[in-house]
């Protein structure tokens, strides 16, 4: 589109200077191509007289609509009543050039945020011929700008604002406001070392901070702060430094989170932890002195059951033709009570001893492990069979794990049906989560379901002495020594029909 | 014409009941020894000591075999065995049975370290002790070649 030229607003110079500029191709190539830019030439009063493609575009007005109008009509109510296009002109006059960003309004009233360049236009003799003004949308970049700060100024949660290039604060966000408690207005042009506390404001804490942030780019930290009331919180502190082109430090940007109820929590925490540990380690002592009573009475108690069981048996070898019959007996029950009470004492020590002694594990292959099983124990091993993935392994303490097969084997042939002969199957597969199940069958009289946590604690018995023979601690033996070697027991059983017990252990592959 | 006189057994023992059923035992596997029977660590010591110094090979010459408890009163039995090997008039290589109710591998393990020749651990029926003691016989005072002392070279 050509640029037209109203005759009536341009003195001869300035025609004849535009008109030979006009003529110049480049000039008018450029400014008939520049979309993006308003570029057009005022009188020295002010009125347009030239318009482009741009100014169009931007300001909406056609060339013949704008041409001989003066150029506040571009700007908005309230700086008209200011004068401020008077203004504009005046300093540019004066100084060559104004720049300003400010609100334009459209044609059809829309407003734009607009970046204004005005240039004084003089001849060689230095009279003013005109202004040359050029000016751009920054509506974008503003709105852009306005989300930016609208974002930081709605963030609550953290504190935002920055600092001059020595600490002094320039801006401020509801967070800051939140957390500090101190309003835009009350802290704006105040030292950040406020936030401070006593002692590490003299402990020069403050420009130690700065002096990181220069050096490092950012300095990042937690600690105490202090808020306008005097309160304290514990913060989450970053400071980072803005530079210009140059490098030079223009500023800090400085965040800070207050997380006095994490550090609250976590010190509870602490806390809580330390009491624990307390607790455990007393609960342990107090275990150990028990355990080792225990160890230690049960020692002693096997002297004097040596000595009955000896006198007694004493008695009825050396005397035994002048005893009658009840004498016999009497003695018989005698020896029979310090026996058993022997095969307590060392089920007890048993007991004990798995609770104190290191137990180091090993992969160990079941096949061999079950033979010995088998041959080991003093009992039928005709009514024993094997089933199962026997070729598998498990980690284990060798001793341990023994002990507590040869117990449910005994307990499995133990608890028969009376004129039932008694076999037990122990069979053996693999189970969740890499562990091995080894389960012991039988087909004695089961237990009912109301009884299967109890049968495992210390001297609890389903039956009387006269039916099944045992110390009731048979059972308390397996649970330790399961859970010292970290696997687990268990049991189910139908009454009448038999029982199942198992032990679970992590794998350790095959043989 | 004197009988050889049979050999004495050491017994250390504080426990009467314990000891009684131990003499018992060895009268009725016919023990070929005569038994004396200290009662603490410092009796013990006195005993091989005593006999050492006076030479007096009569009634209590030095024993053949000595039958420990390691629990004892005054001097234990470990300290009994300590003092016996430190000695150099032939008493050092007096054989040594520890006879102890404890079964615990520090303590079998300390009893080799102080020298001990032997470590049992008492039986709990009197059948099993029986059985033990024939035993100690036939190895101890059949098979075992008793070391010869100082005094009987002379």
């Amino acid at each position: 589109m050509a640029n037209k030229v109203a005759n009536e607003a341009l003195t001869d110079d300035l025609r004849a200077r535009l008109e030979s500029l006009q003529h110049e191709s480049i000039f008018r190539t450029m400014v008939e191509s520049v979309q993006d830019y308003a570029i057009f030439v005022l009188d020295p009063t002010g009125v347009v007289a030239t318009w482009n493609p741009g100014a169009e575009r931007l300001k909406g007005y056609q060339a013949e609509e704008i041409i001989g109008k003066h150029f506040s009509v571009f700007y908005p109510e309230v700086d008209k009543r200011n004068a401020k296009p008077r203004y504009e002109l005046e300093v540019a006059a004066e100084v060559g050039r104004f720049e300003d960003e400010g609100w334009r309004i459209r044609k059809d009233g829309s407003r734009f945020w607009a970046n204004v360049v005005i240039t004084a236009i003089r001849d060689k003799k230095g009279k003013l011929l005109g202004f040359g003004k050029i000016t751009r949308d920054l509506t974008e970049r503003r709105a852009a700008e306005q989300r930016y700060r609208l974002l930081i100024e709605s963030v609550t949660d953290y504190s935002i604002f920055s600092l001059d290039a020595r600490g002094y604060v320039t801006s401020w966000n509801s967070g800051a406001q939140r957390i500090k408690q101190y309003t835009a207005e009350e802290i704006i042009g105040k030292h950040f070392s406020t936030f401070y506390t006593e002692e590490d404001a003299r402990a020069g804490m403050p420009e130690k901070v700065l002096q990181t942030a220069r050096d490092t780019g950012h300095w990042e930290g937690e600690g105490w702060r202090v808020r306008k009331d005097g309160t304290r919180f514990w913060s989450s502190v970053v400071v980072t430094a803005i530079r210009d082109e140059e490098g030079a430090v223009t500023g800090f940007s400085k965040v800070t989170r207050d997380i006095t109820d994490r550090k609250k929590l976590m010190d509870e925490l602490q806390r809580h932890t330390e009491e624990l540990e307390l607790q455990v380690a007393e609960r342990e002592r107090t275990n150990a002195e028990l355990e080792a009573f225990s160890y230690s009475v049960s020692h002693d108690l096997r002297a004097p059951l040596r000595a009955i069981e000896g006198f007694a048996s004493a008695l009825n070898e050396d005397y035994g033709e002048t005893l009658d019959e009840t004498a016999k007996e009497y003695l018989q029950q005698i020896v029979i009570a310090s026996t058993r009470m022997n095969r307590l004492v060392q089920d007890l020590l048993n007991y004990g001893r798995l609770s104190r002694i290191e137990m180091s594990q090993q992969k160990i292959a079941l096949t061999p492990l079950l033979e010995r099983v088998l041959n080991e124990g003093a009992h039928d091993s005709g009514k024993i069979s094997l089933s199962g993935e026997l070729q598998r392994k498990v980690v284990a303490h060798e001793a341990t794990l023994v002990q507590v097969l040869q117990n449910l084997v005994t307990n499995g042939l133990k608890f028969h049906k009376p004129g039932v002969e008694p076999r037990v199957e122990i069979a053996v597969r693999a189970a969740d989560g890499n562990r091995v199940r080894i389960s012991v069958q039988d087909n004695g009289i089961g237990i009912d379901p109301r009884h299967t946590e109890r049968i495992f604690k210390v001297f609890e018995r389903l039956h009387g002495i006269e039916e099944y023979p045992g110390t009731g601690i048979g059972l308390a033996i397996v649970k330790r020594g399961m859970e010292r070697m970290g696997g687990s027991c268990g049991v189910s059983s139908v009454p009448g029909e038999g029982s199942t017990f198992w032990i679970e252990l992590p794998g350790g592959g095959k043989a | 014409m004197m009988s050889p006189l049979l050999p004495v057994l050491l017994l250390v023992e504080d426990d009467p009941a314990e000891a009684r059923l131990i003499m018992r035992a060895m009268e009725k596997v016919q023990m070929p020894a005569r038994v004396a029977h200290v009662k603490n660590g410092d009796d013990a010591v006195a005993y091989l000591a005593g006999e050492a110094a006076s030479g007096n090979r009569g009634a209590h010459p030095l024993p053949r075999l000595v039958l420990m408890d390691l629990k004892l009163p005054r001097r234990s039995g470990l300290e009994v065995l300590q003092w016996m090997r430190e000695q150099k008039s032939g008493i050092e290589r007096i054989p040594v049975v520890m006879l102890s109710s404890s079964p615990h591998a520090v303590d079998i393990r300390q009893a080799y370290d102080f020298g001990v020749n032997s470590y049992l651990v008492k039986p709990d029926t009197s059948e099993k002790m029986l059985n033990m003691l024939a035993s100690l016989k036939e190895y101890w005072f059949s098979y075992n070649q008793a070391p010869l002392l100082e005094e009987e070279s002379v």
